[in-house]
Order: structure tokens, then sequence, then C-alpha cells
């Protein structure tokens, strides 16, 4: 037996700072290489690495649901490829029911091997611009099952020694509506990998793999040590929150019982909806990610994301729910379906559980922007390609409210904590569509001492588009069931909206800048599930939803909340009937506040529903 | 000794309290939410509220029962449990 190097600490440190570096310029390539807007604009990415057994050894940054699910996925292909893994091969999985979240969500995998022996792999996905599902863009609202998901791998070997499998690349290429760009979205993760592999090389070589490997190992005892210290200095205790989503009609739900006890943590799911005929459930792994997107940023901020971070933790998700569904169920819309609501349940319960602790109670949080609208546009553009992408508002998020402060507008999500929006003229740019206006949406925050965060609004309309115009896929719940929990008598944020307006026979040309909902010419339809035209002079309106409050809104400042009105976040009416905050030409009007404010309460009281 | 469980209760003498005036809630080894101040709104009634909400979904709002603070809230159908929330103390 080799015992292992001892190392000292600043040696410690320096390979620590690197193994996130080599995470970080992996990321860099992804990007630079990479043609899609989900993925460099948008930030619908995901780089890390993992031991020589698929554990995760450093988690990146982009959509953190991913890192515990291509550790399972470097498990599933160390299974499958036993004995015939070697260097230089590249391994392809997307099958929600092995590891990946959902069928255009590709993993690519990487094994890294020095001095013949496998020593990591490093893993990345982007959302490919098509799948072969029935609908564009991998969100497919029609799916019946994941026969009709598109292409779907529990684990090919893409790369040989380093030579591309022509036949099976070509294949691939052959079940998607734009290869191109799927070819350039499969080289942008290639690129990634081939420089996160060079860089550990590199690492390795200058010293050596047994300090290397003992470092790592190290890193894993020091994450869970610390986590399970914090999590002891946390209170023990049981936290409930609930999800409602909703698909045409019907109604499902998430429901999170999180127990806390000395220094272990369990997500229990029991409770939750079974399974749905719709694209919103999630596999195991993919609710695993989903509770872990908001833990590692809300409990290890300050803790590498490694194995030794999942180790405390247990997941109950019961076999048939929504949380937890069995093949074939349609999963395509999960990420935004059951996953973020998992995500959502998790952040709720772990916010509740800070704001119990002295110590920690300043990292709780209201839920953030709880629901992606997540709309794939496609069609021929002004260049008479076909285009396929999202409109990447849907990464713009907004924050919840936070114990000593407001939640941030427009200010991304929980999971990403690198989630942007595009600029619109890039979207203008490969779409042929127009923007009418795109802008923060007032009331859209949840109300509190500490507000939410504001989520926004935007119009589109066709333009210069040689066929008309385009179509898009909207796989919206999110209009019934406001889902940015608040926490401590918070109200929640605001919902989604998808309205279709459908323009009248003629228009003035000045109709066409409308820059309001409510001045765009036509009749509104609202929508929420399927694939729509958007054509002529129709146009499609979206708002998404804001960040939780926290706290009592009858605390908030008074000031605070003119000067909300004054910014456009929140409306006169919200200000009197929320917030109790009665204003008289522009300024407070004190007296009447106080009255308002005390009328309120005394309401509360005199509701008659004490059960 | 007080002891924090929540953003707006405490703990102390086996009583959950309200951050804002101290009022006994009820004893820390039950639920506190059944003692509270219930009062509903309609989701869809709030200002801002979308074109789509359901029409059976409420805001509970949990308030101390002697000076009307708000402690805590919860969306919910009308058929749903209140969520539970139980800190060891």
């Amino acid at each position: 037996m080799i015992e292992a190097p001892t190392v000292d600490p600043v040696t410690f440190s320096i390979i620590r700072h690197r193994l996130f570096r080599v995470v970080e310029e992996a990321v860099i390539t992804l990007k630079h290489v990479s043609g899609s807007a989900i993925t460099n604009e948008g930030h619908d990415l995901m780089v890390s690495l993992y031991q020589a057994d698929g554990s995760l050894l450093m988690g990146g940054v982009g959509f953190l649901h991913h890192l515990t699910s291509a550790a399972e996925a470097c498990k599933a292909i160390i299974r499958k490829f036993e004995g015939r893994i070697g260097e230089g091969d590249l391994f392809l999985l997307n099958d929600p029911y092995t590891a990946a979240l959902h069928t255009s969500d590709i993993y690519l995998v990487s094994p890294i091997h020095h001095g013949g022996k496998l020593v990591a792999w490093s893993a990345c996905f982007v959302h490919v611009s098509d799948i072969g599902a029935m609908n564009p863009g991998g969100f497919a609202p029609d799916a019946q099952d994941i026969f009709t998901e598109g292409f779907s791998s529990p684990g090919i070997k893409l790369i040989d020694g380093g030579e591309l499998r022509q036949d099976l690349w070509e294949t691939i290429l052959n079940m998607v509506r734009n290869p191109e760009m799927v070819a350039l979205d499969l080289r942008s993760m290639i690129a990634c990998n081939n420089v996160a592999r060079e860089r550990m090389l590199t690492l390795i070589e200058k010293y050596g793999a047994p300090t290397v490997d003992t470092v790592c190992r190290m890193l894993i005892d020091q994450s869970e040590a610390r986590l399970r210290e914090r999590l002891r200095e946390l209170p023990d205790g049981r936290w409930q929150s609930r999800q409602y989503l909703e698909v045409k009609g019907e109604t499902y739900k998430v429901l999170l019982t999180m127990t806390k006890s000395g220094d272990a943590l369990t997500f229990d799911f029991s409770g939750s909806s079974p399974q749905s005929k719709y694209s919103v459930n999630c596999s195991k792994w993919a609710s695993l990610g989903g509770l872990f997107a908001p833990l590692f940023p809300l409990l290890c901020y300050d803790i590498v994301w490694n194995e030794g971070v999942i180790k405390p933790i247990t997941m109950v998700a019961p076999e048939g729910t929504i949380v937890n569904c069995t093949r074939p169920a349609p999963v395509s819309v999960a990420t935004v379906g059951a996953i973020q609501s998992v995500n959502n349940a998790a952040c709720s319960a772990i916010g509740k559980m800070l704001a119990a602790s002295d110590k920690y109670a300043d990292e709780a949080t209201a839920v953030w922007h709880a629901n992606h609208f997540a709309i794939f546009m496609f069609g021929n553009n002004q260049r008479g390609r076909l285009a396929i992408g999202i409109l990447t508002e849907t990464f713009a998020g907004a924050g919840g409210a936070r114990t000593f402060a407001d939640g941030v507008d427009i200010g991304g999500e929980i999971p990403n904590p690198i989630s942007r929006m595009a600029n619109v003229e890039t979207i203008e740019a490969q779409f042929p569509i127009r923007y009418l206006f795109r802008r923060r949406l007032k009331d859209s925050g949840g109300a509190g001492e500490y507000r939410g965060g504001a989520g926004g609004e935007m119009a589109i309309a066709a333009h210069d588009a040689p066929d008309g115009g385009i179509h898009y896929v909207v796989s919206g719940k999110g209009t019934k069931f406001p889902q940015s929990e608040g926490l401590g008598g918070g109200y929640p944020g605001g919902v989604n909206d998808y309205v279709w307006v459908h323009a009248p026979s003629e228009m003035h040309n000045a109709d066409r800048f409308a820059a309001t909902l409510e001045t765009i010419p036509g009749e509104g339809e609202p929508i929420s599930w399927g694939v729509f035209p958007l054509m002529g002079n129709d146009a499609l309106y979206v708002r998404w939803n804001g960040g939780g409050g926290v706290g009592d809104p009858l605390n908030r400042p008074a000031e605070k909340v003119l000067a909300d009105i004054g910014a456009g976040l929140i409306s006169e009416q919200a200000a009197v009937e929320v917030y109790g905050v009665v204003g008289k030409n522009g300024a407070l009007d004190q007296s009447a506040t106080k009255a308002k404010r005390t009328a309120l309460r005394d309401a509360r009281l005199n509701a008659g529903g004490r059960p | 000794m007080r002891k924090r469980i929540s953003a707006s209760l405490f703990a102390e003498n086996g009583q959950i309290c309200c951050a804002s005036c101290s009022a006994p809630l009820a004893p820390t080894n039950a639920g506190w939410k059944h003692r509270a101040a219930l009062s509903t709104l309609a989701v869809g009634t709030l200002p801002g509220a979308g074109s789509n909400v359901e029409s059976r979904l409420v805001l509970r709002r949990f308030s101390c029962a002697r000076c009307g603070h708000l402690l805590d809230t919860e969306t919910a159908l009308p058929d749903d449990p209140f969520l539970e929330d139980l800190v060891k103390v």
C-alpha cells in the first residue's frame, strides 16, 4: 500500500484554487465556442470535475441542478464501459432515466488519464439547439412519453481514443432539425472537456498525481466536515413547503418535509402528486439535483461543492410521483416543471431553517424567481435560415427578499449563479422579431418589510420574416399559481402570463410601437401550453414572476413604499391595500397612513378565521 | 432563555411567542398556526395578479392574535392542511 503524501497548507491552497480555475477556464471555452444564445448569453450550461469513481470533485457554476446528475452520468458510463474506457475517449449521455434531466441537456463526459491510469473525469452540458423531439427546441409540451422527446442515449462513446466516430456523429445530427447549430453545441462541449483535461494534466504534472489526489480527498473530507459542522450549528427541526403547478387544467403538487437532525438533513417528498401525463415530471436524479441547486449556494456558499457536501443529505422521493416518475413518462419540460418546483420547495425550507438561527438568519431568503417561462421560437429567420432558440429573458429572474434587504430586481435565480438575459438586439439579430418593450414589472415582487425583486414583462412581434412570422413553443406552467413563496410573513411573488394578441385587420403604423400590453391593438388571448404562431401583426406578451417578500408588509418604511411607486415597482393600489401607505400629492400622508395600517392590522384580527 | 425560531417568532419558557409584541402563542411542542389569527385573501385579488390565477387559491395569513403582526404566510388550496414547521427548542 502506498502511503498518501503529506501536503502542506500552501500547496493545498494552491491546488484547490487551480481546480477552481480549471473549471472556470473550461466554462470560458464552452462559451467562446458555442454559438447559441442559450449557452453564451443565458448561461444554461455547467462544467464540473469528477473523481475517478464519478463522484463530484469540483462543482462549477452554471445550472447547479446538473452537478449531481452529471456525477451519476459518469458512474453510468463507468458501469456500462468497464474495461473499455481509454485515454482520449469521450462519452455522450442524455437519457433522463439514466442520469440526465431531460433529453436536450446533453452530457459529454471525458475520462482524464495520467500515466495510463484513470484519475478523474470532466463533464459538461449545454441545452442543445434541438434534439429531435416532437416540438422544436427540446421542451415538448405535446409529448406523451419519452419516445416522443427526441434522441435519448444511456451512454455512447462519441470519441474513441481521440478519434471522432463519424458514423455516430452523423447519426445524431441526422435526428435534429438544425444540425449545424447542434454540431456547434457538441463541439463547444468537446473543446470544453479538452481544456479541462489539459489543465488537469498540467496540474498533475506539476505537483504529481499522489499529491493532487491527496488534496482532492482532503477537499472532500473538508467539505463534509464543514457542512456537518454548519448543520450542527443550525437548530434541529422540521420544515414544510408546497408548490403547485398546473398544466391544461390539471393541478399537481410538490410537497416537501425537510428534517434536520444533528449533522444530517433529509428531504422527503412524500405526499407529492402522482406522475403526470404531461412532460412536467422528473426522474429521481433530477429531483436530487433540484434540491441541491439551492443547497449549494445557501448552505455551502463558502464550502467547496463536492462529494463531501452530498454525504450528509438524504432524499426520499416515492416512485411513480411527479418527482420520481417511471419510464416512459414524458420529462422534456422537467427542468422548468417538477425540477424547478423541487428547487423552490427546497429553497423555501432551507430559508426557513436559516431564519430560525441567530447566527445564520442573514443567509435566509424567500424563494427567488420560481418559474421559467422557457419559450422556444422556431422558424426561418431574416436570412432564410432555420433558427431555433429560447427567449433568454427566462433567465433574467428576480431575487427573493432577504431578512435584511429587498430582493434584486431582475436579479437572476438561485439554481444558476451566472444566469442572465441577452440584449434585445442579440435576439432580434437571430430571429425575425421586433421587441415592442421590455421592462421591470409593477407589483411582481412579493410584498414584505423587505420586498421581493421585480420580475419583468415584454412583448414581441414578427419583423422582416420571410414566412410572415415564426412559431413558438410555450410550456408555461406558472400562470395559475405563484411559486416564489414569501418568508416570515412576506407575500409570494407574482405569476407568469402569456398573452397572444390577435391584431386587427388594419393597423396604423403608430400602433406597431405600443409600449404596454393595454395599448397593443387587438384582442388578447391567454395561452400557456403548446405551439403557437406569431404571424403578421400579432404580438406575444410575456410577464415573468418576481421574488418572494420577507416580513410583514405593514412594517415596510412608508418612504420606501413611496419610492417604489416612483420607480414603477409597485402600484398605488398595492401601497394602500397591502402596505397601508397613503400618499397625498406625491408625499406621505402620515396620519392617513397610520390610520390605514391600524385598520389593516385590526382586519387581520377580526377576520374571524381563527380555526 | 429566548431562542429565535423564525423570522417572526421566538421561544421562551416553553412558549412560542410573537417577536413583535412577545405575546405567547402556543407551547413549543405544538403547532402555533392553529392559535394564530388567520385571515385569507384570494390570490387573484392581489394587486398585479395575473389574468389566469386559480380562483380557489388563497393566501393564508397567520397573525399574532394580540398585536396583528403578520407572522407567516402560505399559498394554499382550500383542502390542503397548514404547512407545519417545528423547531426543536
